[in-house]
This record gives structure tokens, sequence and C-alpha cells, in this order.
């Protein structure tokens, strides 16, 4: 019976993700917009975290990619739609040549590297005046993708977000499961096992640049807008992070849970109280790591066991 | 036949000489004991030989092959494995995935592949309950799981860093056997770290002795142990 559930709750989901635009309206249809997206950095966030590197680089990759993507578009007259895959390559294109410097770094040496490089990319941006549009950013002015049609964006934001899931899916599924896993618990003993430590982490590093400059190329085409304010926010990096704590690590469902739930508060208290609601994310995640180091995740499987237990 | 072999190997850590020209050589179906008081340098040599540390000076040959400078994964794969003294098993891996890792990286089998294998080793070993999480183990079950992690790289030059720590009388004979049987069955070289001398008595056929990273003496057991150098070198000048 538990089988049963556990297997059509996905087949379930998915439904609904497709079909929600049939029954809602322009503004509902933005803020599911806007959580997809935000689920998706959140998911190869922790794709990264399973091999035991904590990234603060995400907002940086994702700008990066926005900036490839509209740029593509504006100077060079990349089609729209093709733009966007054009974003997650240059992204993994740019990890690959980077993670061969910052790869050998650990712990909190290789958080603040990738903390840095967002504001260097941010820097470079906001100083190429003649070519990005500066500070002032970047507008798509014409062949705008599906004419703005927030149906089709909805169901674009939602292919960029199954593309995180799949990746996620082979991440848990196939070796690259072991040799993560091993290398966040021990390295030392990882390589004696064989393991090719730098191999694997470059793997893990390219694989989530590239879906979160992705995911920044979906952003851009479905606003026809990049500036370095917007597009390299701490937002893409705090709460991304924040949704993966609160759900539940080292798992796909547990940065999706978080990332339903927290983006649905965040929309909230947004109306609620206007910039307020970074408080409230900045003290949610002290409590989760405080007092459910696991997320929901980790509390819904303790419960379950302890029931089990009972039933016994 | 030689399997590994180190000329001359040191290495010294700001100052303080760890393992200092250190010459030995391994054959094939040799059991070796590595001892030697605390701080002697024992777990640095196998971690010079296992690529986990560089040496300073001196060379290592596996089968006639300069591996001095290899990566510690590539001598993995080559045929070299080891266990640690202080074993971390793998969270969030169960018992059989945990000796699947060797299988699939030094191996490069696949998944199914490496379960089946992983599968037999622990059957060879005595593990039952595979699926099982590392943290529900025995100290015995995690001292075997840690051998049969070691074996999945189908190795055949392995060095055990005091697996028999921590075990009772029984639980230790029952090791002893289990090396013994393993290492001739597979025709392995095991190098052999231990404190407790009645478990080199037993298990090896020749030792070798550090005290302070110096190689001071070699041979069987029962010679070496008679050796003046060698007892005062655990008994200090009191001897």
């Amino acid at each position: 019976m538990n089988r049963t559930l556990a297997r059509s709750l996905p087949v379930a989901a998915i439904g609904v993700a497709i079909l929600l635009p049939m029954f809602m309206g322009d503004y509902p249809l933005q803020v599911a917009r806007n959580i997809m997206l935000y689920m998706a950095l959140a998911v190869t966030w922790d794709m990264l975290l399973r091999s035991g590197q904590i990234s603060f680089g995400i907002a940086g990759l994702f700008g990066l990619g926005s900036y490839a993507s509209i740029l593509a578009v504006v100077r060079g007259g990349m089609p729209g739609w093709l733009s966007i895959p054009f974003a997650g390559l240059f992204a993994g294109l740019a990890a690959f040549l980077i993670g061969f410097l910052i790869l050998r770094l650990r712990h909190t040496y290789f958080s603040i590297v990738t903390l840095a490089l967002g504001e260097i990319f941010r820097i470079i941006i906001h100083n190429m005046h003649d070519f990005s549009g500066g500070p002032e950013g970047i507008v798509v002015q014409q062949g705008i993708i599906f004419g703005g049609a927030s149906r089709n964006l909805y169901w674009l934001t939602l292919a960029g977000l199954a593309v995180a899931l799949l990746a996620s899916y082979w991440f848990e599924k196939s070796k690259v499961r072991f040799a993560l896993t091993a290398i966040r618990n021990n390295e030392i003993s990882a390589k004696s096992s064989g393991v090719n430590i730098f191999r694997w982490l470059l793997l893990a590093f390219v694989v989530t640049s590239a879906i979160q400059g992705m995911m920044g190329g979906i952003f851009v085409m479905s606003y026809g807008f990049a500036s370095p304010e917007t597009v390299f926010s701490a937002d893409f990096t705090l709460l991304p992070l924040a949704m993966a704590l609160l759900g539940g690590i080292h798992s796909t469902v547990g940065p999706i849970l978080g990332g339903l739930l927290l983006g649905l508060v965040s929309e909230w208290l947004k109306l609620q109280i206007p910039y307020g609601h970074l408080v409230v994310y900045g003290v949610m995640i002290v409590v989760v790591i405080l007092f459910m180091p696991q997320g929901l995740l980790g509390l819904a499987r303790k419960t379950m066991r302890a029931a089990g237990r009972n039933r016994k | 036949m030689t399997k590994l072999k180190t000329i001359g190997l040191s290495r010294r850590f700001l100052g303080l000489v760890a393992v200092n020209k250190v010459s030995f050589s391994m054959d094939e179906g040799e059991i070796l004991g590595i001892i030697g008081p605390n701080g002697a340098g024992k777990t640095t040599f196998i971690n010079l030989i296992s690529g986990i540390i560089m040496p300073g000076e001196g060379k290592i040959e596996y089968k006639g092959q300069d591996i001095t400078y290899m990566p510690a994964h590539e001598r993995a794969r080559l045929g070299i494995a080891r266990t640690y003294q202080l074993i971390h098993p793998l969270e969030n891996l169960s018992l059989i995935e945990n000796v699947m890792v060797g299988s699939i990286f030094a191996r490069g089998h696949s998944m199914r592949e490496a379960r089946r294998r992983a599968a037999d080793l622990c059957g060879e070993l005595g593990l039952k309950d595979l699926d099982r999480d590392t943290s529900k183990l025995t100290i015995l079950e995690v001292k075997k799981m840690e051998i049969a992690r070691a074996l999945a790289n189908e190795p055949e030059v392995l060095f055990l860093d005091e697996v028999m720590a921590g075990l009772n009388a029984d639980e230790t004979k029952d090791l002893i056997a289990t090396v013994q049987r393993i290492a001739r069955e597979r025709k392995l070289a095991v190098g052999v770290v231990e404190h407790v001398m009645g478990v080199i008595r037993e298990l090896t056929h020749r030792v070798i002795v550090l005290e302070a990273g110096e190689l001071i003496a070699e041979g069987p057991y029962e010679e070496v142990s008679k050796n003046p150098r060698v007892v005062e070198a655990y008994l200090g000048g009191a001897a």
C-alpha cells in the first residue's frame, strides 16, 4: 500500500504540475514559475553538497547564464529558445575551467571562493558598458520568447526544473552517488578505493553549474531583461540554500518539498511584510539548522520510524 | 616473486623524520608483520606505500614499476589496497554498498556486477544482512567490512592497519584464520600492523621492526623477538 502510494505520488505531482496553467490566472502562474525556478536551483545546490562541497556561487552561475543568454540574443542575434541551452553550455564550460582552479579547495575556502566568483562575474558585467549594457541592464527589444504568454513560460520553467530533477535522479541512482558519498564521508578512504576525487567533483560542479546557468537563461528570456542587480541577486544563493535545508539535504525530494513550502510562505510574506520576509527566512534557517538538521524529510523519517516501533 | 619493494624510502614532517631510509620487499603469498613501538612510523610507512602521502626521498616499486609519486587512486587500481586504523564507514551507504565502492571505482565494474561481487566477498567474510545501515554493525563486523572494502579492489598487495585492535580473544582468533585463508587463496602479499604480539606470532611469516622511522630488524618473529635491539626499542634502556 505504501509502495503504491510512493509510486503514484510523483506521477500525480507531475500531472498536476503540467496541467496547472489550465486552471490558473497570470499572477499565480508567475508565483509558480518563481517557485519552480528556485526549486531547480535548490536541487542543483544539493547535488554538489552530496560531495560535501558547500557552494555560495549559485547566483554567480545563474547570473552568468542569464547574461550569456541575453547577450547571445541581443548582440549575437541568436533565437531566444536556443539561447537557453547555450546559457547552460556556457556556464558549464566556465565551471569546467574554473573547476581546475578551485576544486582543490575544501570547506570554508571553497565556499568563500564560490561566493567571490559571483561578485567577480557581476563586476565584469557591470563594467562592460558597451557590450553588456552596464548597471542599467539590457533589454530584449524584439522577438521575446513565446510573445510573453505566461502559460508557455510556465511550461518552459517546468521543463528547466525537469532537467534539474532528472540530473538529480541520475546522481542518486548511478555510481555518481557512490563517488560523491565516498568523497563526502572520507576522501582518504575514497582514494584508497580508486575514486578519482578531482574528476567526480569536477563532474558535479560542471553539471550543477550548467543547470544553474540554464535556469538563468530561462529567467531572462521570460522577462526579456537582465541587470547585474537582478540576476546576481543574493536571493538566488540564499533562498535555494534555505529551501534545501528546510526540506532535507542529500536528496531530490527534500529541496523540492522545501522549495514548495518556503516558496509559498515567501510569496505570502512579501505581501504581508514587504522586505521583512528576508528576516523571516533568516530565522527559519537558524531554527531548521538548530532543531531539525535533517530537515522536514529527516523529521518525517524519524516520526515514521517511531510509529513503526510503537506498532511492534 | 617480489610484489612490492621500497628503496631508501624517507619522509619527514617539519624536521621530524617519520620514515628514514627504509628498504624492504614483500613477496607473493607472504604475510609480513610491521611492528615497532608507538610513533615508530608504521602507519606513515603504509601511507607512503598507498600514496596517501608522498615520500621525500627514495623509491617504491610495485611489480617492477616505479610508483613512487603515483596518486593514491591509481595505486588502488593497480592492485594495492589497505584498511584504516580509524574506520569511517560511509554513512548513507549500506553495508554492501560500502563494499561496492572499490569494485566500482578501482575495478570499473558495473553497479550490478559490483553488487554481486560485494555479496560474494561479504559471504566469504561471514557478513550477513547486507542491506543494514553501517551504524548497526558490531566491532567485528565493522572490521570485516573494512577488509571486504579493501578486497573489493581485487588487490595483489594488502595492508591491514591494526584490524585486530578492540576485538576479544575469540573474535581475534576468528579474524586471524580469515586473513590467513584469504591471503592463501588469493596469493596476496599482506602487510600487517599490529600491537598484539600474539597476533603477529600467529599470523606472519616474517616481520620488520621500525623504530623512530628506521628499520632496525627483519626476520621470522621468533628470531626478531630475541634481537637485543628490538627488545631495547620496546622496553627502553631498562632492559
